[in-house]
């Protein structure tokens, strides 16, 4: 799988990537090839995309296959963490630390001294807009303060990756926004190449166009985004419609090309359509409605969760 | 390897941990453990008739062979584990520097925590006891003494109980074994199974220094400078194998 296939020097390359802890499969035979820019990696909470990060930092080594992070492996390779930032999904700020006090931490454990480094803090927090509350103990951040402290952290020492995992997670609709402008900020004028990951599409859709999704430890698709889209418009989706007289609605339907199926669910009134073309269904429903003569109460997708459209790409 | 990093990531270690343990929740339970020593020495003081053996004698069962092994195990057994637990080691895991050189970063300023408050709860002890008695240079003596050996234990059960932090799941558990059943009961049984403990070596050392009390006339395993060179050699050994484990340890 190939993200922004450019020709570009790849920045990260795993093949045949594997991790099991135990009994559980964290990452299944996973191959992916990142190149510069923003990568989104997009997929259900436990599809692996920790573990790809935790493998990708060296934090644990892979059972089989193959990783290079910049051209190096990283399992025992403390040198790669001078060009990686990394801002994890869950909360490691040290909660009796001011911001300050944690953010020289960083700086001193990446050779920053002096005025050097105050100066670097002053610049990130702007950049992060945290100065304000550079000198409160992180204990008392709000969640969005913390998500922001860390991608302070992350970038402190100007790296030239950045990874960011669910940075948006727990997050109100203002502060998803700022993180969003934040992130793509920091590619476009600083130059830094982000790979950033989250259960929701459409949050990374709004940060770059090269996305890989990972499903139960797999990289099943990745490109640009509407190939994917694509990619996923040729898999059925269910969809119920619930009203009156929906048994004429379904005899209307089963003529439609785009319908694969119609089944009638234990309330009469209720019915579930396979549709294959979804943008077509939408577009002739109201049409259909009329000529049927029914009303419709309810209607809604099953496929709306991603679950469900990672399981249409891998086959289940 | 660039040195200069490495000692600076150390020495950044050892400042923060340093102060996270010196001023966190556990510097309470130094406060607790010098009021409960003040307590009982200075009732034992205000009773005793034969001051430079008793005191001697507290200073070696109370502090030095009770407390000394309780505070390590309280300041040591947890402290990566509760960063691995509480995800705080990511900034140490994603920092430019090797494992085994980060744990000097934790070693150091364990040391440093352990070795203060032994000294502060030595010293309360030992005014509380001979402040009744007044202070000569006997009494000095005795003092510096057990500081000495306060600090080389610091040294050893520091590496001890950091190891423990990073060899098992549930360390606390297993310090909790260490310090009450092996050291505080194996080690005070008669014959060659106390040997088989750290406060053993701690005593044969001190019965070398201490003229008073009975450890003065601690029947020596081994020779006092014998004593002294199992200690270092058990804590450079402890200390490379905790960093090799370190090293080794996957961060899930």
């Amino acid at each position: 799988m190939t993200v922004q296939e450019n020709g570009s020097k790849p920045i990260i390359q795993a093949q045949a990537l594997s991790k099991w802890y135990g009994q559980v499969i964290g990452l299944n035979n996973f191959a992916l090839r990142v190149t510069p820019g923003i990568t989104g990696i997009v997929g259900p909470n436990g599809s692996g995309k920790s573990t790809f990060f935790k493998l990708v930092l060296g934090l644990i080594k892979p059972n089989a296959g193959s990783i290079t992070v910049l051209g190096q492996r990283p399992w025992k390779n403390p040198d790669l963490h001078s060009s990686i930032g990394f801002c994890p999904d869950y909360e490691s700020l040290p909660a009796d630390s001011t911001g300050r006090e944690y953010l020289t931490l960083i700086g001193k454990l990446h050779m920053m001294h002096g005025t050097a480094l105050s100066k670097r803090i002053q610049e990130i927090v702007k950049l992060v807009e945290m100065g304000q509350a550079l000198d409160r103990k992180t204990g008392g951040y709000s969640k969005g303060m913390r998500q922001r402290m860390k991608i302070a952290g992350a970038l402190l020492h100007d790296p030239e990756l950045l990874i960011l995992d669910e940075p948006l997670s727990g997050t109100d609709p203002l502060v998803r926004k700022d993180i969003i402008d934040l992130i793509k900020r920091l590619h476009k004028e600083h130059g830094h190449d982000i790979i950033v990951s989250s259960h929701v599409l459409f949050e990374i859709e709004r940060m770059t166009h090269n996305v890989a999704l990972v499903y139960m430890g797999r990289a099943v698709a990745s490109g640009d985004i509407s190939e994917i889209r694509n990619l996923m418009d040729r898999h059925p989706h269910n969809i119920i419609i619930e009203g009156e007289r929906t048994t004429a609605l379904a005899k209307l339907l089963l003529d439609q090309d785009y319908v694969v199926s119609v089944s009638f669910n234990d309330n009469k009134n209720s019915v579930t359509l396979q549709v294959s073309k979804p943008e077509d269904f939408f577009n002739n429903l109201p049409t259909l409605i009329d000529k049927a003569q029914c009303s419709v109460s309810k209607m809604y997708s099953l496929d709306d969760n991603l679950e469900a459209v990672f399981r249409y790409l891998v086959g289940r | 390897m660039d040195l200069k990093r490495v000692l600076d990531g150390i020495y950044a270690l050892t400042l923060h941990s340093t102060k996270k343990l010196l001023f966190g929740k556990k510097a309470i339970i130094t406060i607790l453990v010098a009021l409960f020593v003040a307590a009982v020495m200075g009732y034992a003081g205000s009773q005793s008739h034969n001051p430079l053996d008793d005191g001697t004698n507290l200073m070696d069962t109370l502090i030095l062979f009770f407390f000394m092994p309780v505070m390590a195990m309280i300041f040591g057994s947890s402290l990566i584990r509760d960063e691995i637990d509480d995800k705080s080691i990511t900034h140490v895991a994603t920092a430019p520097l090797d494992r085994a050189f980060s744990y000097l970063g934790y070693y150091l300023p364990l040391v440093i925590a352990v070795a203060l408050s032994m000294v502060a709860i030595s010293s309360v002890g030992m005014v509380a006891f001979f402040g009744q008695h007044g202070f000569g240079s006997e009494t000095l003596e005795i003092y510096l003494e057990f500081l000495a050996l306060v600090v080389i234990g610091s040294f050893v059960y520091s590496s001890l109980f950091l190891a423990i932090s990073v060899l098992f799941n549930k360390p606390v558990m297993v310090g909790l074994f260490y310090a009450f059943i092996w050291e505080g009961y194996i080690g005070s049984l008669p014959g060659a199974i106390q040997n088989a403990s750290v406060k053993h070596y701690l005593r044969s050392l001190g019965s070398g220094w201490v003229e008073f009390g009975d450890i003065s006339r601690w029947d020596q395993a081994s020779s006092v400078w014998g004593s002294a060179a199992l200690l270092i050699a058990l804590a450079v050994f402890l200390l490379v194998l905790g960093a090799y484990l370190f090293r080794e340890k996957e961060l899930a």
